[in-house]
């Protein structure tokens, strides 16, 4: 995909782009709001990746413009700790994630990747039923069977799988799973999510030849098959547990 | 300041011991002078004894003992004080002369001199006087015994040792009035300067002494300490940034190092890839201190939190509590949270939850399998809210409770134990201080107890 990276801090900056293309995609970076303005309407970008604190105009007077310019790239901000409490602030701006400094490179990896499919699978939004192989759940009566046999799951289980099934083929880190499925916001770097996988992983593997849940290490989980056209920088290897 | 301490003040007692030495040594000095006088005084009064003597000697020689009677009787009317007195005897021990009635009990002295005490009439009243005397031979049986008395050496005696006494009384009640309110002046400087130095080690390093609160050598040592402070202030940020530097410029290469080993990975199969996902590991604990290490940095440096929102705690512990659950039933720990009534805290919802995620997690990572954690909250009536979070592990002993919450410090016990690096009390303690919380540890007994007090928005001060 191509990134556009609007970030004035030359280390950071310089960072995200080198990671940026070892993981095969391309990256124009631009260090102010005035000339990262002018390039997202200019070019056409698969996502945009703005810091908060810009000189000139800042990123979300930047977000603003672009969203009043009809321009639906979807855009992630990332922020300094010092703002932590104006991430509301930054999604009503029309973000459609915000992810706080200091960051792994994986996170930003992952939900750009996150982003960038989401565009692809819009027009399939209102649907009411997911299916992964021979997973298949039902948003509305909230019953989840595999190859027809029904599997009991507890609400959050539903919630975290949904989740899971929504990004089928992608990697999701635990800060994704933390955030979507419990509301939080922050990398938890302790292994209290892959007990909750686990217990996932029990309920609808066990027992079935094909594992569909499998830890992708060092990065996060993934439910389904890789996408044929996976990233190199984000090679997964399935292990499981 | 309690009397107790200004008497235990080093100036007091630098006082009191100088008034002490003082005084002792201006009685000794008195002393000396007393005796030296006393001394001249006595070798006077004997010389005084021994001419009458030889007076008496001289009248016997020339007039015989009729001559001495007449000169006894002659000097007997002269006035009494500082005069002679007498007893002339004969063989037979008879007196002859004289205004001693006999030889009165009489202490032996050296060089045939004798001291007596003799009850005389003065102002109408009788008082023992003490006498020098000292017997002689006049020829023909006579004895002649001439006395002084010496009422006045010892009158004076009395009064100077007396005079003494009260002066050296004096001295050391004025000395030590004295000492005390020095001291006190003193202590109150110092106890001013401690007072500012705690609030300093509770504030911070970037706080000074008031220097124009001070006065005189105290305002001189607080200009020093004030310089001490900005130098290990100037160090310490040095550190930081060393050390924050050290870890932004180290996440690039190891990242892209991470990337490699993914990559290489990739093509291998075998012990080599089980090899490779060993060192990819290490390097993400790596990233990950470093991740943890710049988020304290920046919570320490971001300014404290000045948002307005409100965080209702008993659904952000009913979530901690929650996700922890499964992990709490897989290691048998009983997981319970005890919710009474409190007020929402102010504060950022998402660095709140990993507050208590942190605590939740560290509890049951040091808590034995079939241990219990509780999560209690209750209202702090003015302040806003406390949690605790309270475990049936290990604890950790009193004198470490400083050392734990600082970055990097792990309990001997725990090292190899437990996975970790020795942050995840750091960054409760940044993200507590963050939201102008206190943070406290203590004994659970058994197991650790910590304590979190949160303020809710109407009581958060300026």
């Amino acid at each position: 995909m191509h990134v556009l990276l609007v970030e004035d801090d030359e280390t950071v900056g310089r960072f995200i782009v080198e990671q940026l293309q070892q993981a095969g995609h391309e990256c124009t970076w631009k260090v102010d709001g005035v000339s990262g303005l002018a390039a997202a309407r200019s070019d056409s970008f698969d996502v945009i990746v703005v810091d908060r604190m810009l000189p000139g105009t800042d990123g979300l007077t930047l977000l603003a413009t672009l969203r009043n310019a009809g321009l639906t790239t979807p855009v992630l901000v990332l922020s300094a700790l010092g703002e932590v409490s104006d991430r509301v602030e930054g999604l009503q701006s029309g973000a459609d994630d915000y992810l706080v400094k200091p960051f792994s490179i994986d996170e930003l990896l992952a939900r750009l990747d996150v982003l960038f499919r989401r565009v692809a699978s819009e027009s399939s939004a209102a649907q009411t039923e997911l299916t992964v192989a021979d997973l298949r759940i039902d948003l509305l009566s909230r019953e989840v069977t595999r190859a027809g046999q029904p599997i009991s799951v507890q609400p959050r289980e539903f919630k975290l799988l949904e989740y899971l099934m929504r990004h089928a083929g992608q990697i999701v880190t635990r800060a994704m799973l933390l955030e979507h499925v419990w509301g939080y916001h922050f990398d938890p770097q302790t292994n209290v999510i892959d007990v909750h996988i686990s217990r996932l992983r029990q309920k609808i593997d066990k027992g079935f030849p094909e594992p569909l849940l499998e830890t992708v290490r060092g990065a996060g989980y993934r439910l389904g098959d890789a996408p044929v056209d996976a990233q190199p920088g984000t090679s997964t290897d399935s292990v499981s547990q | 300041m309690t009397i107790w301490s200004v008497i235990n003040s080093l100036t007091f007692r630098y006082i009191a011991k100088y008034v002490v030495v003082l005084s002792a040594s201006v009685f000794l000095l008195l002393a000396a002078l007393y005796a030296y006088i006393s001394y001249g005084f006595f070798t006077e009064l004997s010389e005084s004894i021994l001419d009458e003597q030889e007076t008496l000697a001289v009248i016997y020689a020339g007039q015989s003992i009729a001559g001495v009677e007449q000169y006894v009787n002659d000097q007997l009317t002269a006035p009494a004080s500082g005069r002679f007195y007498y007893l002339v005897t004969d063989g037979s021990g008879q007196r002859v002369a004289g205004d001693l009635n006999e030889v009165p009990r009489y202490e032996q002295f050296r060089g045939g001199w004798l001291g007596f005490q003799l009850a005389l009439l003065e102002w109408g009243e009788t008082v023992d006087v003490d006498f020098l005397a000292r017997p002689m031979d006049l020829g023909g049986d006579y004895t002649a015994i001439v006395a002084r008395n010496y009422a006045d050496v010892t009158a004076q005696a009395s009064l100077v040792i007396r005079t003494l006494f009260r002066a050296m009384i004096a001295t050391i009640v004025l000395g030590m009035v004295g000492g005390f309110l020095s001291a006190t002046s003193t202590l109150s400087r110092v106890e001013r300067l401690n007072r500012e130095l705690s609030g300093i080690i509770e504030g911070g390093p970037e706080q000074r002494i008031n220097v124009d609160a001070q006065k005189g050598y105290v305002r001189e040592l607080a200009e020093i300490m004030n310089s001490l402070l900005a130098q290990s202030e100037g160090l310490l940020r040095g550190v930081k940034t060393v050390s924050d530097n050290i870890a932004h410029d180290l996440r690039t290469p190891l990242t892209r190092m991470r990337n490699q080993l993914e990559q290489l990975r990739a093509s291998e199969r075998g012990d080599t890839a089980l090899a490779l996902n060993d060192i990819i590991s290490e390097c993400d604990d790596i990233l990950g201190t470093f991740n943890a290490l710049l988020r304290i940095s920046s919570l320490e440096t971001g300014g404290l939190y000045s948002g307005s929102a409100e965080v209702p705690l008993d659904q952000l512990l009913a979530d901690v509590v929650e996700l922890y659950e499964p992990l709490a039933a897989e290691r048998d720990v009983a997981l319970t949270l005890q919710m009474d009534a409190c007020p929402a805290v102010a504060g950022d919802r998402d660095l709140l939850f990993q507050l208590f995620l942190n605590l939740v997690d560290n509890a049951i990572k040091y808590t034995p399998d079939g241990g219990s954690v509780v999560v209690r909250a209750a209202a702090l009536v003015g302040f806003g809210a406390r949690i605790v979070v309270g475990d049936s592990g290990p604890g950790i002993p009193a004198d470490q409770h400083g050392n734990v919450l600082r970055r990097f410090f792990r309990i001997e016990s725990s090292r190899g134990t437990h996975p970790g690096h020795g942050l995840g009390l750091s960054l409760v303690q940044a993200i507590v201080t963050f939201h102008r919380g206190v943070l406290s540890l203590g004994d659970n007994a058994p197991g650790l107890r910590v304590t979190v007090d949160l303020p809710q928005l109407s009581s958060r001060r300026k």
